[in-house]
């Protein structure tokens, strides 16, 4: 019987828990008088969606919950070295870029170690990057997910996202042991990190959200992320500074929220600065309204999906 | 209480057209066909009830449970669904193969809408259900297909919903096993729980369901009592005689068959006669044919088998459409549905062969319990020398 629907006046059954074994047949259905009641109809775009889909994400949590745990064992499962690719990644990345940016071509990094600096501004690159790449393609991984059960299917993009949390923690104790031998000393400005890396993981959502609701439509967009996602890196600020993008285009150069936030982690981690007040709210204001619009577009969309995967 | 209702829904699907010229944004523009899963569909279903939903492939029966189950969006229309509500469409679709069976019910319950606290104080309980203890711990990829299925009913039968939808999850596993899949509807019937049943096995719509409707082409063409909405089906089933004959080169065909008892229309009923007219079109003459009707239980074993070639009557065919009719004065069957193939043969060559083609419905008449109906007369006698012994005690 659905727990949150069950009337209280049910005293002569024993409580869940003191039952050893569950026995399908010795339930019996409630007289349920509070059912909630849903109406589905035509899909259509509003944002009035958003709220009865929270409504539902939330009945779903622990679906949620599950998934993102699993997408962790199963990344890992068959694998030798385990967990340790989560923080190898972004290494080898670094690896190179170092080379090519401090032994090729000079990068100015305000005196920090190059090492350091380039590890700060991919650890977040790659949390959002690798996440929007994994769920646009999660999206159509299973098509039966979408053809034969249903869930709030935003779940299958935000259990990708939600994972990318986790290997970003896994790779911040190899950042922290990096800062440590660079002997980069530490502020409680480092906090700042987190209100922007929030701001991040909300932008990464949005942008999640809309692309694999399109993809289930166009494979064209699976084809283009990864190179569009190779130019978006080198339009923000992961393996050069911020200061060395010209004045005069700055201000275009911040409109993306990505290249704010990681500007603003490195600022915190490395330098111990606090965020520009100014820089914060506009990249908050630019990446909350996109994933307001890009649930609502999700939301739209969601129930085509299964005719169109 | 209304638990579900349906108003005026349709659903359309576009199908990319194949034959239209192919450019770089055909995609974009609407080079398709339309195609029109339900039209205009409306009914309800009051709490408590079960309806079936029969019908052809293609009839529209998946396209309703998909809506109902919030899969899918109708083009037109609006469906109100009063309390939680659980599908059982081809379970075991949400497992992950890399995961284990454990792992995998936790995965597949949360899809369903289980809490995870739910299903770990029913892990033991879905895990005998199965009957797959040995193997819970190993990763489903080196499952069996029965096993998936297995653990996907045995997981979807703890659900606690108040309304059910079930799509052919009972022609899964083996007879074990569906025995106690029917077990688990009938006690969620039992205590109330509202069903949507969709299923081309017709005995079980007849036995589970209290209402049935018929859909043919996306609309609804009949609705009523199981029986009532399974006889306009099997009208359906055969085309009708003057349909076109589907495959020319066949020389001959079966294209009706119908039961009854004494006249067309009668119930067929134990212990009283029944007539089999079956109806064939032979396009060229046809000689040493026989006709054989089968009839099979429910659970696909084969009941009884009537052949024309017992009685030597019927030999040689001319060119044309006719009757044949089998009759049997005393039905031995016992109550129940019964599905029926109907086979042609000439010279040993098979001409039509129509599996599950029609339904007969045997409704109880004369007592019998057991396997089958013997028929029969009693008569009481007393023996005359214990008569006499009586008597002369008395005296």
């Amino acid at each position: 019987m659905a727990p949150e629907n069950a009337p209280a006046t049910a005293t002569n059954r024993l409580p869940p828990t003191d039952r050893a074994t569950w026995n399908p047949a010795d339930d019996q259905h409630p007289a349920a008088t509070n059912r909630r009641v849903r109406r589905i109809g035509p899909p259509s775009f509003s944002l009035g969606t958003i709220f009865t889909g929270l409504r539902t994400l939330a009945q779903y949590s622990d679906l949620f919950y599950t998934l993102s745990l699993f997408r962790l064992k199963v990344r890992y499962k068959q694998s030798v070295l385990g967990w340790i690719w989560a923080g190898l990644q972004p290494l080898a990345l670094m690896a190179i870029y170092t080379f090519v940016f401090s032994h090729v071509a000079k990068v100015n990094t305000n005196g920090t170690a190059y090492p350091a600096f380039v590890f700060c501004g991919l650890l977040p690159w790659i949390f959002f990057s690798g996440s929007i790449g994994n769920a646009v393609n999660g999206m159509i991984a299973y098509p039966t997910l979408l053809t034969k059960m249903y869930f709030p299917r935003e779940i299958i993009p935000l259990s990708y996202l939600a994972a990318g949390v986790v290997d970003f923690v896994i790779a911040s104790v190899i950042l922290a042991g990096m800062l440590m031998f660079y002997r980069v000393s530490l502020t409680w400005n480092v906090l700042y990190a987190i209100p922007v890396l929030i701001v991040l993981g909300i932008f990464a959502a949005a942008i999640a959200l809309f692309f694999a609701a399109v993809h289930v439509r166009f494979r064209d967009v699976g084809l283009a992320l990864p190179f569009v996602l190779q130019v978006w890196m080198f339009a923000t600020p992961v393996v050069y500074s911020l200061q060395a993008v010209p004045q005069r285009i700055r201000g275009l150069y911040l409109l993306d929220p990505v290249a704010g936030a990681i500007d603003m982690f490195r600022g915190a981690i490395l330098y111990g600065h606090s965020p520009d007040p100014r820089l914060l709210s506009l990249t908050a204001g630019l990446a909350i309204p996109s994933l307001l619009l890009a649930y609502a577009y999700f939301k739209a969309s969601e129930a085509a999906m299964a005719d169109l995967v | 209480m209304i638990d579900l209702s349906l108003d005026r829904i349709s659903k359309r699907y576009l199908i990319p057209d194949a034959s239209a010229p192919r450019r770089w944004y055909s995609s974009l523009r609407s080079h398709s066909t339309e195609m029109w899963a339900l039209q205009d569909v409306s009914f309800q279903v009051n709490e408590g009830e079960a309806l079936g939903i029969v019908g052809h492939n293609g009839a529209g029966k998946t396209t309703i449970l998909k809506l109902l189950s919030g899969i899918t969006a109708p083009t037109r229309g609006t469906i109100t669904i009063r309390g939680r509500l659980a599908a059982l469409i081809e379970v075991s679709s949400g497992f992950h193969p890399e995961l284990t069976g454990r792992e995998n019910v936790y995965l597949y319950g949360a899809m369903l809408g289980m809490r995870r606290s739910e299903i770990t104080r029913k892990m033991d309980s879905i895990v005998d259900f199965s009957g797959m203890e040995k193997y819970i711990d190993v990763a489903v990829k080196r499952y069996s297909s029965g096993m998936y299925v297995r653990l996907g009913f045995a997981v979807a039968a703890h659900l606690e919903p108040d309304i059910v939808l079930l799509d052919e999850v009972l022609a899964v596993g083996d007879v074990a096993f569906q025995a106690k899949c029917l077990d688990r509807i009938t006690t969620l019937r039992k205590s109330g729980r509202t069903i949507v049943f969709v299923s081309h096995d017709l005995a079980s719509v007849y036995r589970i369901c209290d209402r049935a409707i018929l859909l043919d082409r996306g609309r609804i063409v009949k609705e009523g009592a199981p029986r009532a909405v399974i006889d306009s089906y099997q009208q359906l089933a055969i085309p009708s005689p003057d349909a076109p004959e589907l495959d020319p080169d066949k020389p001959a065909a079966c294209i009706g068959i119908s039961f009854f008892s004494r006249e067309p229309g009668d119930v067929v009923r134990t212990g009283y006669p029944m007539v089999a007219r079956l109806r064939y079109r032979a396009s060229v003459p046809l000689c040493e044919v026989a006709f054989r009707i089968s009839l099979y239980w429910p659970s696909g074993y084969l009941c009884a088998q009537l052949t024309s070639e017992t009685t030597g009557k019927i030999r040689n065919l001319e060119a044309g459409v006719g009757t044949i009719e089998f009759q049997c004065p005393v039905l031995p069957v016992v109550p129940g549905l019964y599905r029926v193939d109907v086979e042609l043969e000439a010279r040993g060559t098979e001409l039509d062969l129509r599996q599950r083609c029609a339904t007969l419905c045997v409704e109880p008449g004369k007592g019998a319990s057991g396997d089958f109906y013997i028929d029969n007369t009693w008569d009481v006698r007393v023996d005359t020398a214990s008569r006499e012994s009586k008597e002369k005690r008395q005296a």
